[in-house]
């Protein structure tokens, strides 16, 4: 999957959460998904189990630490698809 | 020190489905999985345990810094309708929490800061957007400060430093921490 092809399919996931479309228009790698979409910290909850149901992965605590910014969850991602 | 969580209940049954799969697990302990399988309003529980962590990781985070998302390994324990613990990293804070029917609201304190005095306030919020919503919380923190101390409102202002967590600033020397909380159409603040 190209770096463009996971930033399209984390933008269909965050979509239903986001509090600030022009964050959400101007969504990059560096995104934050709490202070620039205004994304309630309980709906993060929602982003991660809906990132693990679309890849068929599992994150854990430790990786879920750090789900905070775009950049994080595609590291993630690519380290969680790359186990399989 | 303060920190504080609110969550609005009505917003919070259209916004978020704690029922769904994997939810409970990802963010609480099998203890407050039993909690809320035990409660009467297994919703007010939820949010309760969940504004418990909130407010407790605000004071963590303005104490020692950082940025994280481990609500799971904030742990609640109950001790009476409204008073808990949340423990962290060998850190124990206490919460209050208030299970209205429309809102929960939680603030935590650092150990031994029960007899210390800090000013609260919970109010319900105008239906307008997020950026006018956190200047209508600012005004009100500034109008508050000034009844109490009598500081001029030109001379008060609320600031967040490079980290996001929030200050009032008064006559540019005196820094004192607040902690701003808003859901729906709920918000509060502390200061101290």
């Amino acid at each position: 999957m190209t770096k463009e092809e996971l930033i399209d399919k984390l933008k269909g996931i965050v979509k239903p959460y986001v509090k600030n479309e022009e964050g959400f228009n101007n969504l990059d790698e560096n995104t934050d998904f709490l202070n620039d979409l205004k994304i309630n910290s309980a709906n993060l909850v929602d982003v991660i189990l809906d990132i693990e149901n679309e890849f068929d992965i599992i994150i854990d605590n430790e990786s879920m630490e750090k789900m905070l910014h775009v950049k994080a969850a595609m590291e993630i991602i690519n380290a969680k698809l790359s186990e399989k | 020190m303060t920190g504080n969580d609110i969550v609005d209940m009505q917003v919070a049954a259209t916004e978020s489905n704690w029922r769904r799969k994997g939810f409970t697990e990802k963010i609480f302990s099998l203890q407050e999985q039993q909690y809320i399988n035990n409660a009467a309003l297994p919703d007010a529980m939820v949010w309760r345990l969940w504004t418990m962590k909130e407010s407790a990781y605000k004071i963590y985070t303005r104490q020692y810094g950082g940025r994280f998302f481990t609500p799971k390994k904030f742990r609640c324990i109950l001790l009476t309708e409204t008073t808990g613990l949340v423990r962290f990293n060998n850190i124990a804070y206490q919460t209050t929490t208030v299970n209205a029917k429309d809102h929960v609201y939680t603030i935590a304190r650092t150990e031994g800061a029960e007899r210390v005095e800090f000013i609260n306030s919970c109010f319900p919020l105008p239906k307008t957007d997020l950026s006018k919503q956190q200047q209508f919380i600012y005004k009100k923190i500034i109008a508050c400060y000034h009844s109490i101390t009598g500081e001029l409102k030109k001379n008060i202002s609320v600031n967040k430093d490079k980290n996001g967590i929030p200050f009032l600033n008064c006559n540019s020397n005196l820094q004192i921490p607040v902690s701003i909380t808003h859901h729906g159409h709920f918000a509060a603040f502390t200061i101290h």
